[in-house]
């Protein structure tokens, strides 16, 4: 849940990148923090475990500027994706205002996409949240490698799979060249403050 | 496509996914390979082109177990614990106590057991949060060293003046629970009176801990029995089971959001009926439970 304060004109919101393991998360917050260096307002911090595996989380904080005279504060978080990280996942998730769902575009990550995307849907409704009401936006990563001559899953079908029913935001991206990283992320973050403002009545 | 340039492809996505750390999907191609290379008989030098795979699929072993065991929760530097703690205590706006609570229960959730039982303690001072704090405290001595040692740290409350005799009878039926499960063979020092403190307990926590699980199955090769799951964790009224991948078959039919009637729980209090529903179930991907499933019930009524 963002947080709100009125004595300093100011919001504070949290947007989570979720995602299957090794699908890109981190490397989309890397370029956000490489390439947003103006909006940056502190350290990223990554913790992670052999091959670089994220443990626990990575935090980036960014500020945006002001809209209506409010000062907006984002903080960027990423989860660990691999399955067994589930507590943590849910802990990282608990407060989320807006989501980047990273799905990974190669053939073999299929299932890992839907799995992933199933599992955010289960962790959002232990904490009272619907998939369907919260700002979330898709990015369908990796898309560079299809140029290797490797086996990526079309637009479309990443579409038929993972937006059939959500119907919301989706993006090719490629975070390793940037690509699709700041439009995401703009998305994300446009949809987040327009749920904010409905909810919180700051801007009206 | 021919068959030198599908095998080159095929190594070539091997390389790719190995770069990508995605150990799994670059040896099932290695493996497919291999199966390509033994049986086509046109190719020359087979036993060296298979040696030279085994090798590669013996190094993404090594990197596999690498991953699978490394450090499940390193030691943090006190920048990083002082993040989680910040990032973590959802209740700064609320209340100063319960985002303490929240911080210290961050840190001991993301394995920083020293730290969290340094805020566990200060956390004893406070009338409202000294059980809770107290019961973490022991959780953290058990992550860190033993049930023993935890068991030794309620001795110790039992002959100070930091607890009332109701919860140390808390503390113990908490702790005495954890001593059987394990199968740690001890008996604590009893305070006060047993009965006064179920009530209490009862009546100021929701969801009493809960030591395991009876699901009466309508489906699968045990349908129409009542099967008993240990429960490996308990966040409220949310149960999480592991459940043996020799075990599987059981729990096939059951899915997600799927209502669950006639549940029994079994607590260091009582055995009670009730209803829940599956909330999660997924089967684990790597390490030492791989293969395993992991089932979350959530009770809806007791």
């Amino acid at each position: 849940m963002a947080i709100f304060n009125l004595k300093k004109r100011e919001i504070e919101c949290k947007v989570v990148y979720y995602g299957p393991g090794r699908g890109g998360k981190t490397t989309n917050l890397e370029y956000i923090f490489k390439t947003f260096r103006k909006q940056i307002t502190g350290e990223m911090v990554s913790i992670n475990t052999e091959g670089d595996r994220t443990l626990f989380f990575d935090f980036l904080p960014m500020g945006l500027g002001k809209i209506k005279g409010c000062e907006i504060k984002v903080q960027l978080y990423t989860v660990p994706g691999q399955v067994q990280y589930s507590s943590t996942r849910k802990l990282v998730l608990r407060g989320v205002d807006g989501i980047v769902f990273v799905a990974d575009s190669l053939e073999v990550r299929r299932e890992k996409n839907m799995l992933s995307l199933k599992d955010l849907q289960a962790n959002l409704k232990e904490y009272g949240l619907n998939i369907f009401k919260v700002p979330l936006v898709l990015q369908y990563n990796k898309r560079d490698l299809g140029e290797q001559g490797i086996p990526l899953m079309s637009i479309e079908q990443m579409d038929q799979d993972l937006n059939r029913q959500l119907k919301v935001p989706s993006f090719p991206g490629s975070a390793l060249k940037g690509d699709g990283v700041g439009v995401a992320l703009k998305e994300c973050t446009k949809l987040t403050l327009k749920s904010l403002q409905r909810e919180l009545k700051w801007a009206q | 496509m021919g068959e030198k340039e599908n095998i080159k492809r095929l190594l070539q996505e091997a390389e790719l996914y190995k770069g990508q750390g995605l150990l799994n999907e670059a040896r099932l191609k290695y493996d497919e390979v291999s199966d390509l290379v033994r049986n086509n008989p046109k190719i020359k030098n087979k036993q060296k082109l298979l040696a030279g795979l085994a090798k590669k699929i013996n190094l993404l072993e090594v990197d596999t177990q690498k991953v699978e065991k490394g450090p499940s929760s390193p030691e943090l530097s006190s920048r990083a614990q002082d993040l989680i703690q910040q990032l973590f205590s959802f209740s700064q706006e609320e209340s100063e106590e319960e985002a303490a609570l929240e911080g210290a229960l961050a840190l001991a959730k993301f394995g920083q057991f020293e730290r969290a039982l340094a805020e566990f303690d200060n956390l004893l001072s406070n009338e409202a949060h000294r059980v809770v704090a107290a019961k973490n405290i022991l959780r953290c001595h058990i992550a860190l060293s033993s049930e023993e040692k935890a068991a030794d740290i309620y001795e110790k409350w039992a002959k100070g003046d930091t607890f009332s005799a109701d919860q140390l009878e808390k503390l113990r039926v908490f702790m005495e629970q954890v001593l059987e499960n394990k199968g740690v063979d001890r008996k604590l020092t009893v305070i006060g009176t047993k009965a006064k403190a179920v009530v209490e307990e009862k009546k100021e926590e929701e969801f009493i801990d809960i030591s395991a699980i009876g699901i009466y199955l309508d489906s699968g090769p045990s349908k129409g029995k009542v099967v008993e799951f240990d429960v490996n964790f308990q966040s409220g009224n949310l149960l999480s089971l592991i459940i043996s991948k020799r075990d599987g078959k059981m729990i096939e039919h059951l899915e997600v959001n799927n209502e669950l009637e006639d549940l029994q729980f079994y607590s260091p209090i009582a055995i009670f009926n009730g209803s829940g529903l599956v909330a999660a179930k997924s089967e684990i991907q790597s390490g030492p439970k791989q293969g395993d499933y992991c089932l979350d019930i959530k009770i809806t009524s007791t």
